[in-house]
């Protein structure tokens, strides 16, 4: 199977086509020529022995006049002799049809219809054999009934246009063969080399940005090619490099200051009796820093995203689908809200589990917050395989068309939702994690509410 | 226990050391990376704190250096990265758990407890049996009973249980309980992990006298027999 799908590969590759295109051309051009050069020369090979004939013919009428038929007769037998039967021929009947001199053993059959140019055959002796040849001739009559026949070998002729022709297939069957061949050979060549370097592009995809393009010591056009995608690749990998240590740094100079806090008012809070305004403060202190750090947690997370320097690898979307509903239900239930959920199986995608998780998470927290009590939600995995799409429908309040755009962007809440809590970023990092996976998000109306759609 | 923390800031260090000095352990510090290896090679120490970024060498490699010679002891790895991929290299690099900053003090405490247990009871992992007072756990025929009852569970319940008894008498806490039942690695805004330990609660402690399932305030949750 895996030999047919190559072969098939091959059949499939521009240059094989390329080559099939301009070996038909080339098979076309080469029959043209051979049928240009065979009509000239049979042109000129034809118009030659048809004026020999004439001449000859003429020649015999003017001496049919003046020569006695003896003489005649005589003329005709000298003539004959003198040419080799592939050369000329000569043959003289009497009425009824009777050879009277010449050397054309009988009067050819003739057609009703054939007219002063006729061809027929006559066995020659070819070395120990005999072979039948063919013989272009012209007849006229001669007084008291008798008739002339004088005519020229053609078969050498036809043996030289025959054998033209069988050139001419030969040369078409060949320069088509040589094309089939050279086009496999190449599309071979460049399957070859497309797969090599479609193997490494799906490494890069995959997050591996160091991986770089195989290049040969050749300057053809798929090695150029390869050249430039491979500095474009160093420049991408600086430049993600360069992302990554500011993002890094920023999470840390971010992180450490708060760990400070943190743990300096943890540290305090336990010399304080529980209760006390002292500790409610530091209580205060202690919630702001979680919130803080929730919000950082989700602008990485978006960043990495954003950049693309997460790591991937193949992830089972109908597991995850599974376990992020199943990680809601009890939620969902204790508010009285009907969480349904219809999963295909066997769904992958190449990208980050825990992203992927977390998205799906904050589109179901969305939805359970903004669904009323004992409203509904429906989750669905669907689609190809290799082709998912998730979709979390809600009954709640929706997000109004013109508003749709804006609530993916960076911390966007609308008025309405000001009283739920939440940071704002669980859209935006759903948005983020879409893009990273070449996905598309599409946000519509579930009539009523909202209908979030991912498709992969 | 005894516990090495190896950790750059200052305040947070002598945070962490005063801490865990509270609930009786006995703490050494280091500052950088190199002084941090040395001492984990040359004090016969139970369990690391080890920062991520670390002057001089990299909290990372010092984790490589100790497992490349064969020193076994729990490692935390405390990060102020980005997080997402930086756990699972940090797991990776020889860690034993990933705690990212700003933590609470509490999660830290637990995470500790938990990694010194399964340090001392690396033979539990093999129990097909497990026991708490009378409730028991069979994970061979996926049976739980309790006082010679039968208690059905749904397969999450029965896992979740599965890791609190493990755990039990120790505190877990909600983001443990996310990673360890569900491998998810977010903080989830809602109470998702509460209601399903209160399912749970439900299920095992509703018909018995003496609950086992205990809220731990400020921490999260134990499994424990109350004397």
């Amino acid at each position: 199977m895996g030999l047919d799908q190559r072969f098939l590969g091959v059949l499939d590759t521009s240059p094989f086509r390329i080559a099939i295109v301009y070996s038909i051309v080339f098979a076309c051009g080469a029959a043209a020529l051979l049928g240009a050069v065979n009509f000239a020369v049979s042109r000129v090979v034809d118009g030659s022995t048809d004026n020999l004939i004439e001449a000859e013919v003429q020649g015999l009428r003017e001496q049919m006049l003046v020569l006695s038929r003896n003489d005649f007769i005589e003329l005709i037998e000298q003539r004959s002799q003198e040419q080799d039967v592939r050369g000329a021929v000569y043959l003289m009947v009497d009425p009824q049809l009777r050879p009277v001199a010449g050397n054309v053993p009988a009067w050819p059959t003739l057609d009703a219809g054939a007219g002063k140019w006729f061809l027929f055959k006559v066995s020659v002796p070819f070395g120990d054999e005999t072979r039948e040849h063919e013989m272009r001739a012209q007849r006229f009559p001669l007084p008291g009934g008798y008739r002339m026949l004088v005519g020229h070998d053609v078969q050498e002729r036809q043996d030289v246009k025959s054998l033209m022709m069988r050139g001419l297939i030969a040369a078409v069957v060949l320069t088509l063969l040589m094309g089939l061949g050279g086009g496999f050979w190449m599309g071979r060549r460049i399957l070859a080399q497309a797969g090599a370097i479609s193997a490494v592009a799906t490494q890069i995809m995959r997050g591996d940005l160091s991986q770089r393009l195989p290049v040969r010591d050749a300057d053809d056009e798929i090695n150029t090619l390869a050249r430039e995608i491979n500095t474009m690749l160093d420049k991408i990998e600086q430049l993600t490099l360069g992302m990554r240590t500011v993002l890094d740094s920023a999470a840390h100079d971010l992180r450490t200051p708060l760990n400070r806090l943190q743990s300096t008012a943890e540290a305090a809070m336990t010399q304080l009796v529980p209760g006390s305004a002292e500790r409610r403060v530091l209580e205060g202190v202690s919630t702001e820093v979680d919130h803080m750090r929730s919000t950082l947690d989700a602008l990485l997370r978006i960043a990495l995203a954003e950049t693309g320097t997460v790591a991937r690898e193949p992830v089972d979307l109908s597991e995850l689908v599974a376990s992020v509903v199943e990680l809601y239900a009890p939620v969902s239930e204790e508010r009285g809200i009907i969480l349904e959920s219809s999963v295909s199986t066997g769904a992958q995608v190449l990208g980050s589990r825990q992203l992927l998780a977390q998205a799906l998470a904050n589109l179901l927290d969305n939805a359970i917050k903004f669904t009323p009590d004992g409203g509904r939600i429906r989750v669905q995995l669907r689609g190809s395989a290799s082709e998912p799409e998730i979709i979390v429908e809600d009954n709640g309040p929706g997000i109004p068309a013109d508003k749709r755009e804006i609530v993916l962007g960076r911390r966007v809440r609308l008025d309405e939702a000001r009283k739920f809590p939440g940071s704002g970023l669980g859209l935006s990092l759903v948005a983020a994690v879409t893009k990273l996976h070449g996905a598309r998000l599409v946000l519509d109306d579930a009539g009523p509410g909202l209908r979030v759609s991912l498709k992969f | 226990m005894h516990i090495l923390i190896v950790e750059d800031d200052e305040v947070a260090r002598d945070y962490l050391a005063k801490a865990l000095r509270e609930v009786g352990h006995t703490v050494d510090v280091a500052g950088n990376g190199l002084e941090g290896l040395h001492l984990a090679s040359s004090l016969a120490v139970d369990l690391a704190i080890v920062d991520r970024m670390l002057p001089k060498l990299d909290g990372l490699a010092l984790v490589q250096s100790l497992r490349a010679t064969g020193r076994k002891m729990p490692v935390l790895i405390l990060s102020a990265l980005g997080d997402v991929d930086d756990r699972i290299t940090g797991l990776r690099a020889g860690g034993d758990d990933y705690l990212t900053k700003p933590y609470h003090m509490a999660e830290l405490l637990a995470r500790i407890d938990a990694l010194a247990r399964r340090g001392e009871s690396g033979s539990a992992e093999a129990n097909t049996k497990l026991k708490l007072a009378d409730l028991e756990l069979d994970r061979m025929t996926r049976r739980v009973m309790r006082n010679g009852k039968k208690i059905e569970l749904t397969a999450r319940e029965f896992q979740l249980l599965e890791f609190m008894m493990r755990h039990s008498g120790q505190v877990v806490t909600r983001t443990m309980l996310l990673e360890g039942v569900w491998d998810y690695h977010f903080d989830p805004q809602t109470n998702v992990i509460d209601v399903h330990i209160s399912r749970l609660r439900q299920a095992i402690d509703k018909d018995f006298d003496k609950p086992l399932l205990h809220t731990v305030r400020g921490a999260g949750y134990s499994l424990r027999e109350d004397e």
